[in-house]
């Protein structure tokens, strides 16, 4: 009987072990997230070049309307630094950073408001992903396509509003994208694999290849950039590992006070522990 | 005089001849309580939860100091608490904590009543209370979800609502109740706020004291299921299995909260959000009437439920009238009185009725919110549903043992498959656990009678520490 | 009597029938619940055994005091949540003036920290009363503490510059907004001199805020820490000399 039971719980866990796979693969458009140095967390560096380029580029059309200026002092910058070299309109070194950019007119003119960036990496996140690695990969990930309105699209955000920002400091790229598809032949109702190659050059216009292939494949989506200056490639890749620092940092500025106090809290914590165990064994010794 | 006589000097003494109760209560119900000597880790878990309580009170209120229930404001309180007040950012994070915190102590909690037979005569109304408490509870952690505004907050709460938008007849009427206006919005909000921080916590505290004055005036069971006041000391008149909660259950409480508050701090300070399951990660999207998240799932404590709820399709009802067929002869050939057997076949015919007969039958969105009711509410009736001979686990056959681990497996399975997004091999799963959690409960009165019982002692058994 | 009437009911269960003392579970034949010879339970702390109860007191002390630490510790952040908020702050930064378009006579209004901040821009002859009133105000020296006035403001103008005097609009009795500046002989509480009144109580001041004496008003306007940028702008809140 016990094995009985045991056989059926051991079944119901491999089904259930099935269907979670089922769950983490990435759909076949969903491209590999590229994992974001995390080391830049606690770099005060990367953190100060990271809010000089989010103050540069981000502050007008994005907010950050719950974060406070005077808060970059957590990062090492003091009030005169923010006020001279990151303030730019007349707001006070104690203020919120504000933008004067009414949602209501971004809608109008870019069809979509621009979110405020106050939370951005944790409303980013989702089980599958960390939004640190979804924004990491976001904002290197642009290519030009003469199709878009904007002239620009984005491999982890197919169709974005929001245009390449970051441009000139990027410098062009071409883009091939090579994806595995199902496609199914209306006459036969019968579905095969097709190999996609799309080629993007540094002016947007697309080359499309479709290969048959031989047997049945996992639908699937890789893309490789190649930059016309790697040196300059590479450099935009740490600026903008550094920017992502910065909106995880302002995402939850507590962070690094709350693991450093935790540490102590726990070792206090121990140390009570052994107390109370002691406590309790004088009492309990009676008990027979 | 009118003053009553007291043992106590001093202060003591003075407050003793004027309000002897408090000295006669502590004694009652800590120095001359007296519990069983082998409560085992099993335990611990009510004494944390009235912890747990006592932390989210405290919280609550400093809380409140700073958020304001308003629609257009409250996202950015929440946010300000956690940035701009000193110590905002623990205060909110011990709320977030200790609302999962809770909710893992009530369950642990619960499963020791399962392990023990904690439920059965003469604590059956400990138990009653103890299902309130955990419906309250529920309750409670609904309205504070809403609270912080965000995307799941939002969500969250329009679903919920439309399930009682399912009643037939009263539904549409009933949500438009609940919610204050016509869809989610600052009447909502504002309504959520008062029942989550003053309503349903002086309901909770009235039922906490209910619960443990209930539990105190019959004493505490024990892991051997034996009623230790079957075995008196002949001079004193005490339990000889007995000894006094105050000091060796206090000393034991602070013991293991210590361990509880390592983990919990440990959670706190190192991973609050766990992973996404403690502090949703939609929810640090603003709240959005138009558009939804992707991927919507209700906090983790409720995901069994939920699972049972989505499990519920029209071809699942037919399933469901079969059994409800079958359950109904199961119990009509188990009774001897014609009038119950009648009420039986006939509550019965009526159920079908209303599942699967065309033009009659309801929706399976309003059968899914009776399964999900049924699934909580049907805890309430462990004290009548569990036949068996022995109370505790340890004396009853040993593959009860294993029917218990199953329905926990169960009910974690079904937690699991609801946070997922639905997919159809999943909801085959999750029909079928749906039918074999039922099927504990409903079935129990016969199968916790089957099998070979081992002999219940007379007197605990204890190993010296 | 009917036995059987609605009254005679009444009565009945109104009355007890038991007698008036109960008869103890003992005497019924009961087992005692909770008997009172517990308060002497063998293994209470009041046992006479005297290591055990030295190890019970050496552990009680210890995780009692070790404890103790811990919840202080914990209750600090609640009560740090009570002080002012960086939001809070902020709003009580140092806010600056511009006095360049200050007429003479004139007086402007600043707010800083929810206050009204006064800058008076005083003439001649309002500086000349103030030798007068030296003899008429309470304390002329302004020595009370309760207010304390800053060292650049403890001189005979009670300002840095004699020109411009910067004080907090708020009367010291119980925090209405004097009336002023008011000419000499345009109000009569004020008498002969010029200066301001509260139209609350009826407190009067100097064009040094300083309060004259027998008024409901206990100290002198305060004067907020404050310099001078330049010779025309003026910044409030802040007197450090970095």
């Amino acid at each position: 009987m016990k094995k009985l039971i045991a056989s059926v719980a051991a079944s119901v866990a491999l089904v259930i072990f099935a269907s979670i796979g089922s769950n983490a693969r990435a759909s076949g458009a969903e491209i590999h997230l590229d994992h974001w140095p995390e080391a830049r967390a606690h770099d005060l560096a990367a953190l100060q070049n990271g809010a000089r380029l989010f103050a540069n580029y981000c502050l007008n059309c994005h907010s950050a309307n719950l974060m406070r200026w005077n808060r970059l002092q957590d990062i090492g910058l003091d009030e005169r630094q923010i006020k001279d070299f990151l303030i730019f309109g007349n707001q006070k070194v104690g203020d919120l950073m504000t933008v004067s950019l009414r949602p209501r007119d971004a809608k109008a003119w870019f069809g979509k408001a621009p979110p405020d960036l106050s939370v951005i990496t944790r409303a980013r996140t989702s089980f599958e992903y960390k939004g640190t690695d979804y924004l990491y990969t976001l904002l290197r990930g642009y290519y030009r396509d003469a199709s878009s309105p904007t002239g620009w699209n984005n491999v982890a955000y197919p169709s974005i509003a929001m245009p390449h920002i970051l441009w000139e400091r990027q410098g062009p790229r071409e883009l091939t994208i090579e994806r595995v598809l199902h496609v199914e032949d209306e006459k036969t109702k019968t579905s095969s694999s097709v190999r996609q190659l799309s080629v993007f050059d540094d002016a947007g216009n697309a080359t499309v290849t479709r290969t048959p292939l031989k047997g049945h494949f996992d639908e699937s989506t890789e893309v490789s950039f190649k930059p016309a200056d790697t040196a300059a490639a590479r450099q935009f890749d740490a600026d903008v590992a550094d920017l992502v620092a910065y909106l995880n940092f302002m995402t939850d500025p507590s962070g690094a006070t709350r693991v450093r106090i935790g540490v102590w809290v726990l070792v206090f914590l121990s140390f009570f522990t052994v107390l109370a165990w002691w406590l309790n064994r004088t009492y309990w010794k009676d008990i027979k | 005089m009118g003053l009553h006589k007291t043992e106590y000097k001093g202060l003591l003494g003075w407050f003793d001849a004027r309000m002897p109760t408090l000295m006669s209560e502590y004694k009652k119900h800590l120095a001359e309580y007296y519990a069983p000597k082998n409560l085992n880790f099993w335990y611990i878990f009510g004494g944390l939860a009235i912890t747990a309580l006592v932390m989210q009170i405290a919280t609550g209120i400093f809380l409140t100091m700073n958020y304001k229930p308003d629609a257009a404001s409250a996202f950015a309180s929440v946010e300000y608490i956690m940035r701009e007040v000193q110590g905002g950012w623990f205060i909110r994070y011990m709320h977030s904590t200790g609302a999962s915190f809770f909710f893992i102590v009530v369950y642990l909690h619960m499963f020791r009543g399962l392990l023990y037979g904690s439920y059965r005569k003469p604590r059956e109304l400990v138990w009653i209370f103890g299902c309130l408490i955990f419906l309250s509870l529920m309750g409670e952690a609904f309205f504070g979800y809403l609270l912080p505004w965000g995307q799941m907050s939002y969500w969250g709460a329009q679903v919920i609502v439309n399930l009682f938008g399912a009643i037939p007849v009263i539904g549409p009427d009933l949500a438009v109740l609940i919610r204050g206006d016509y869809v989610i919005g600052d009447a909502t909000l504002n309504r959520f706020f008062a029942f989550h921080v003053i309503a349903i916590p002086l309901v909770l505290l009235g039922l906490v004291v209910a619960h443990i004055l209930a539990l105190h005036d019959v004493g505490s069971n024990n892991p051997d299921g034996m009623e230790i006041k079957d075995t008196l000391d002949p001079k004193t008149g005490r339990p000889l299995d007995g000894i006094p909660f105050h000091p060796y259950y206090t000393v034991h409480d602070i013991y293991w909260l210590s361990l509880f508050l390592i983990a919990f701090f440990a959670v706190l300070f190192l991973a609050p959000e766990m992973g996404g399951y403690f502090l949703e990660w939609n929810n640090f999207i603003p709240a959005d009437p138009f558009q939804g998240p992707l991927h919507i799932a209700p906090v983790w404590y409720f995901t069994p439920y939920y699972s049972i709820l989505r499990a519920t399709t029209e071809y699942f009802m037919w399933v469901l009238a079969a059994f409800t067929v079958a359950y109904a002869l199961l119990v009509f050939l188990s009774l001897k009185n014609s009038a119950a057997r009648i009420a039986t076949l006939g509550i019965a015919l009526i159920l079908v009725v209303f599942m699967v007969v065309p033009g009659l039958k309801l929706d399976p969105k309003f059968w899914g919110v009776v399964l999900m009711g049924v699934s909580v509410l049907i805890f309430f009736g462990l004290p009548w549903l569990d036949q068996s001979p022995a109370r505790s686990i340890r004396y009853r056959p040993g593959w009860h043992f294993w029917c218990l681990i199953a329905f926990v497996v169960i009910f974690l399975v079904l937690g699991y498959f609801g946070t997922q997004p639905p997919e159809d091999t999943r909801n085959l799963m999750s029909q079928v656990l749906t039918f074999l959690y039922l099927a504990f409960f409903l079935l129990m009165p016969w199968w916790s009678r089957m099998g070979e019982f081992k002999p219940v002692p007379a007197r605990v058994t204890f190993a010296a520490h | 009597m009917r036995r059987f009437g609605l009254v005679w009911l009444t009565y009945r269960s109104a009355r007890t029938t038991r007698p008036y003392t109960v008869k103890s579970r003992a005497a019924r034949g009961l087992r005692p619940l909770f008997p009172s010879s517990f308060a002497k339970n063998p293994m209470s702390m009041t046992e006479s055994n005297d290591a055990v109860d030295d190890s019970r007191r050496a552990a009680l002390l210890m995780t009692g005091v070790v404890g103790g630490a811990g919840c202080v510790a914990a209750a600090v952040p609640f009560v740090a949540s009570l002080t002012p908020s960086e939001r809070a702050k902020a709003a009580g930064a140092p806010v600056v003036a511009d006095l360049s378009q200050l007429a003479l006579g004139e007086k402007m209004t600043v707010e800083w920290r929810g206050k009204p901040v006064w800058v008076l821009r005083r003439t001649p002859e309002m500086l000349a009363s103030l030798k007068k009133t030296e003899g008429e105000v309470a304390d002329p020296a302004s020595k009370r503490t309760a207010f304390p006035t800053p060292a650049y403001a403890m001189n005979e103008y009670r300002s840095i510059k004699p020109e411009y005097f910067i004080a907090i609009g708020i009367c010291s009795h119980l925090g209405c907004n004097p009336l002023g500046p008011l000419a000499a002989g345009a109000a009569a509480p004020l008498g002969n001199d010029p200066g301001f009144l509260c139209p609350c109580h009826g407190s009067t001041f100097d064009v040094a805020g300083r309060v004259f004496k027998n008024k409901p008003a206990p100290d002198n306007l305060e004067v907020p820490p404050h310099k001078y940028l330049s010779d025309t702008v003026v910044l409030i809140g802040d007197d450090s000399k970095a």
